[in-house]
């Protein structure tokens, strides 16, 4: 009898703020351990927090970017915990009126679209980093992180494959991106996903025990994580051994590549949430929603279509472009200063993208300045340099961000088009391979390539290839 | 009694505290007698779906501007032992 | 110079005119409080230094004739849940004994900023939670009025030194009573604004949405004048109002009541309460008739209903405000542990003392899954029951006038072993909180054994205006504060 996986993803994101939900202290990543701290954020006692104003419009905007409703009044609950993480020893986030509700986002999974429904997004704060040494009988604590504003995005348990899963966390990473809500770096913790998994028979209506693994810091760990869950609890359903999966949290230990139990339901926290009274009710009107609405960018469904209809690229070349938002951008505006479009696709894909590789640069750092790429482009287009010496000037503008003119100058890189100067190389390969002609005239057609070859190299590549093959053959023609 | 010495003792695990057993017992006891004076609160006739609509004050809302403490000597003058800007404790299980 | 009897205008306008200097009055106050004190028992901390420093600027200051703000050269003492920037504030609790704000509270700011001088910390019940101040983890302070009784709590300290001489304003907090129910005990006026009107940055939350800062003051006046000063919206405190609703309550204090139409619940002054009590509340009532206000009978919003209420929700409040005390951070450690788990469950069952732990008990089971609607949740729609009951009797009165409190200053350790018998006696205090509305104590008589008796005058929302105007006129034609200094000899 067929099995089948249910999987409802939880997300965390930290939004793109100046500064912190209840303080002013700066958000700013890897910066020295309690640096951007204050008494407010220590929690230390008698402070007070105040929420950030940007942080409600940011998760306005995520709602909208989701397709959910806006509730105009919400407000904040404490969940109460004892961990050293928090030093207040609760999170002020959103229990049963969260700020927006409902909404849902389409993903493709080979070819074919499906919905997926999510149930809410919340605003709270987020914890601070505990650092366990493994060799010291202490711990570190480094309460930057603590207050950070969050989102949590908990999706309906509509995902029915570790695969579905991730395409819903790619799908929302770029929407998020895209909206300017987070710049969900994954690997910074800036986007992280809990999934709660459970395994139940094809037809079967009621869901069996879930399992939710923490701790996937990229897609490979939680695609890899998923597929480990995935198989534990079929092993054990199959085996009649189902009673053994039980509702509990487990934690992903990438460097095992197994999930290990952290808690179960029984030692699960009673968090005794209740209204946090030091923040008031949020209310805002619809005039801010319709003003954040319309602030909110091309989403990528949005942008995929027109990149199809307008550029005609192909959808591989889509994908890899709107899979990284600067990118994109990079692409649009080097279009935009007057590129082709085609062509200039076809070196960021290309070109640019390798370099950035062997660089280890983001979309976002790309050196190189849209009008010298455009101007490259021209140069290659009125035959001033040839397409392989293009690329050396490439390679060189990226690493000397220097224009590509002056490189061409500086380097004596101007294609050879003087038809007197070409013929003067020619006729000199010519006299020293005498073989070569004799080859060719014999028959061999090759030779022709062979001989090319050596012009080359005795001009240094710069000779216009075009002219170069027509001399040459009027050149043996007249030998014959 | 409305309240179990094993149920003071799951309360006091929630609020992390300890008591020994007799502690435990009077605490039942005094929580028997608060208790039931609270029952005094069935009495009243309360809207219980009416939604508490007399204290919606309106949040008022920070600007997104950062700014630093700066005085991180002063800041963490309390904490018991510091190593590098980390604030050391004993080993912590996750 | 004599204290008790100088009121802060006399004080700020002496030092304005250069017929006091302001270190003289320090140093006079601590002569005092050498004195007094190992008595009473009022003061955690005393600031000497600093204070004379501060006395001493103020003083060149007045020389070169430079502007001086409103509570120049005043000295003021500050109940030690509110935070003082390097100087410690215990919370009168074990679990802070060693523990230094780096930061002023927003009140402590703006005193300073009008030339207030700080003089010391007072003694309080532990993290406010009791009315007697033998909740204090260092010391009990005494009664002035009669040194085996109590002074009241949880500001009976900030109470009791102004009560004593030993400052002529003080800082307290309260949540239930905790400003009024020690400022009836000792003879003072203490007054409770509406929530929101002071900000609460810096105070060491008890219950968040009932913990409100007040003056406690020898005089109406006095508190008039500083609330003045405390008033006004904070951009730290997102519960503190909006800056229009601040009052100019010394412009309006001298106007009168005639036509001030006066609750009062007369069932309540029959059944039960002490007989003096009730005698001195009528004598006043009398009073307040004569000076023209329109009296009649009331029913207060559900009394004994709204005791449960404000323990729940207070205890609620407190279980998760008294969470971060666990040891990681700051505050009292255990000299030895096994584990975190075990530093934080160890400091907090050393540190904190029996009251604290009950109340933080009361309120993690108010909260826990399976208790939030029978408890926490019905709780807070009294509250909001009560918060309209007494809408609708301010749409028809401008005052309410009852007792403080159900009875005298009862002797130390006499309701130490029966909590609720002590919740009981906020019985007439904590609707305010709950209703979030302005209450002021004032004294109003003696009993035969020389012990003050507490007038309370509850106002509507940001209706201070009128308390004061009532508690000022009412003060003249009663002249008990006068008695007061007289009263006091024998210390
Ligand atoms: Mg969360
Ligand atoms: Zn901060």
């Amino acid at each position: 009898m067929a099995w089948e996986t249910i999987i409802g993803m939880e997300i965390h994101v930290e939004l793109a703020t100046k500064s912190k939900i209840f303080c002013s202290c700066p958000t700013t990543f890897g910066a020295p351990p309690n640096s951007q701290t204050c008494p407010v954020c220590l929690g230390l006692p008698g402070t007070l927090p105040v929420l950030n104003d940007e942080v409600v419009k940011l998760a306005i905007k995520a709602g909208l970017a989701l397709n959910c409703d806006i509730n105009l009044s919400s407000k904040m609950d404490r969940k109460n915990y004892f961990y050293p993480d928090s030093p207040k020893a609760y999170q002020i986030s959103q229990y049963d009126l969260p700020i927006c509700s409902g909404g849902r986002i389409e993903i493709e999974v080979e070819g074919k679209k499906k919905e997926i429904r999510i149930n809410r997004i919340h605003i709270e704060e987020d914890a601070g980093k505990l650092i366990h040494m493994v060799e010291e009988p202490h711990s570190l604590i480094d309460y930057n992180r603590v207050g950070v504003p969050l989102i949590e995005i908990v999706s309906e348990a509509d995902m029915r494959s570790p695969q579905e899963a991730v395409e819903y966390v790619k799908t929302l990473k770029s929407i998020l991106e895209y909206a300017g809500i987070s710049d969900c770096r994954m690997e910074q913790g800036s986007l992280r996903c809990d999934a709660n998994i459970s395994i139940r028979r094809v037809g079967q209506e009621e869901l069996n025990s879930k399992v939710e693994i923490k701790n996937m810091n990229s897609f490979k760990e939680l695609i890899k994580a998923m597929e480990k869950e995935e198989k534990r609890q079929r092993e054990l359903y199959s085996f009649g051994e189902g009673h053994k999966v039980i509702q509990e949290t487990r934690r992903w230990d990438s460097g095992k590549g197994r999930t290990v139990s952290m808690r179960t339901k029984e030692d699960a926290h009673d968090y005794r949430y209740f209204p946090e009274p030091d923040i008031p009710t949020i209310h805002f009107n619809r005039n801010l929603v319709e003003s954040i609405e319309k602030m909110i960018p091309e989403l990528p469904e949005a942008k995929k279509k027109r990149f199809k209809d307008f550029y005609q690229l192909t959808d591989k070349e889509i994908e890899i472009l709107i899979g990284d938002k600067p990118l994109a951008e990079f692409y649009e505006r080097t279009v935009k200063v007057g590129a082709e479009p085609k062509i200039v696709a076809n070196w960021i894909l290309g070109d640019l993208l390798k370099l950035l590789k062997v660089e280890e640069l983001q979309g976002s750092e790309i050196p190189i300045k849209e009008k010298d790429l455009v101007e490259l482009l021209k140069l290659i287009e009125t035959g001033e340099i040839s397409g392989k010496i293009a690329k050396e000037v490439f390679e060189t503008m990226f690493k000397t961000r220097e224009e590509p003119k002056s490189i061409i100058a500086k380097r004596g890189l101007t294609q050879i088009s003087g038809e007197e100067q070409l013929e003067r190389y020619i006729l000199e390969v010519l006299e020293n391979n005498p073989q070569s002609v004799e080859d060719y005239h014999g028959g061999k057609k090759q030779a022709m390539g062979y001989l090319m070859g050596q012009i080359m190299k005795a001009t240094q590549g710069q000779a216009n290839p075009q002219l170069t093959k027509e001399i040459l053959t009027m050149k043996l023609q007249n030998l014959k | 009694m409305r309240i179990s010495v094993e149920e003071v003792q799951h309360i006091a695990k929630l609020a992390k505290l300890r008591f020994s057993t007799e502690e435990a017992e009077k605490m039942a006891t005094e929580f028997d007698s608060i208790l039931g004076h609270f029952q005094s609160m069935d009495q009243i006739e309360l809207n219980l779906d009416g939604s508490r609509d007399t204290n919606v004050v309106e949040a008022p809302l920070r600007e997104d501007k950062a700014s630093v403490f700066g005085d991180q000597n002063k800041l963490f003058k309390n904490a018991k032992k510091l190593q590098e800007g980390y604030i050391q404790v004993p080993k912590i299980i996750e | 110079m004599e204290l008790r009897t100088m009121s802060i205008d006399e004080i700020v306008t002496g030092i304005k005119n250069r017929k006091i200097k302001a270190q003289e009055l320090i140093e006079t106050i601590y002569k005092k409080i050498d004195e007094v004190d190992p008595i009473l028992q009022g003061y955690l901390t005393l600031c000497k230094e600093e204070a004379l420093k501060q006395a001493k600027q103020i003083d060149e200051k007045a020389m070169k004739g430079e502007k001086l703000g409103k509570l120049a050269g005043v000295p003021v003492a500050i109940k030690d849940n509110i935070c003082t920037d390097g100087v410690l504030t215990t919370c009168g609790s074990k679990m802070l004994e060693d523990f230094i704000p780096p930061y002023d509270a927003t009140v402590v700011k703006k005193l300073k900023e009008e030339g207030a001088i700080i003089i010391g910390k007072t003694n309080m019940d532990e993290f406010a939670m009791g009315s007697s101040n033998e909740n204090s983890a260092f010391k009990a302070t005494k009664n002035p009025w009669d040194i085996k009784r109590v002074p009241g709590g949880s500001s009976g300290g900030s109470a009791a030194v102004v009560a004593a001489g030993m400052a002529p304003l003080s800082l307290g907090s309260d949540t239930g009573g905790s400003i009024r129910q020690p400022a009836a005990f000792c003879g003072v006026v203490g007054l409770k604004p509406t929530y929101g009107l002071v900000s609460r940055f810096g105070l060491i939350a008890f219950a968040s949405s009932l913990d409100q800062i007040g003056p406690i003051a020898t005089n109406v006046k006095d508190c008039a004048l500083s609330l003045e000063v405390l008033q006004g919206h904070d951009p730290m405190d997102a519960t503190s109002v909006r800056e229009e609703v601040k009052g100019n309550y010394l412009e309006e204090i001298e106007k009168g009541i005639e036509g001030f139409r006066i609750g009062v619940p007369i069932d309540l002054l029959k059944g039960g309460l002490n007989e003096e009590i009730s005698k001195a509340i009528e004598g006043s009532i009398e009073n307040l008739k004569e000076l023209g206000a329109i009296v009649e009978e009331i029913t207060l919003p559900i009394v004994d209903e709204g005791l449960s209420a404000y323990y729940i929700i207070s205890s609620a409040e407190a279980s998760s405000n008294l969470a971060r005390f666990d040891g990681i951070r700051y505050g009292y450690r255990p000299k030895q542990f096994e584990s975190v788990e075990d530093l934080m469950e160890r400091s907090r069952t050393e540190a904190f003392g029996e009251e604290v732990k009950r109340r933080i008990m009361l309120g993690t089971y108010a909260l826990s899954s399976g208790y939030y609607d029978a408890y926490y949740n019905k709780a807070q729609k009294i509250r909001d029951k009560i918060q309209k009951q007494y809408e609708a009797l301010f749409n028809d009165y401008d005052l309410i006038v009852t007792p403080t409190t159900p009875t005298l200053p009862f002797l130390q350790g006499e309701k130490i072993n029966d909590p609720m018998e002590m919740y009981l006696g906020d019985i007439f205090t904590i609707s305010a909180n709950l209703a979030k509305i302005p209450a002021l104590s004032m004294p109003c008589g003696f009993s035969k054994e020389g012990l003050p008796i507490g007038l309370q005058i509850i106002g509507g929302a940001f209706k201070e205006d009128k308390i004061l105007r009532a508690a000022y006129k009412l003060e003249q034609k009663l002249q008990v504060t006068k008695n007061v200094s007289v009263g006091k000899e024998g210390i």
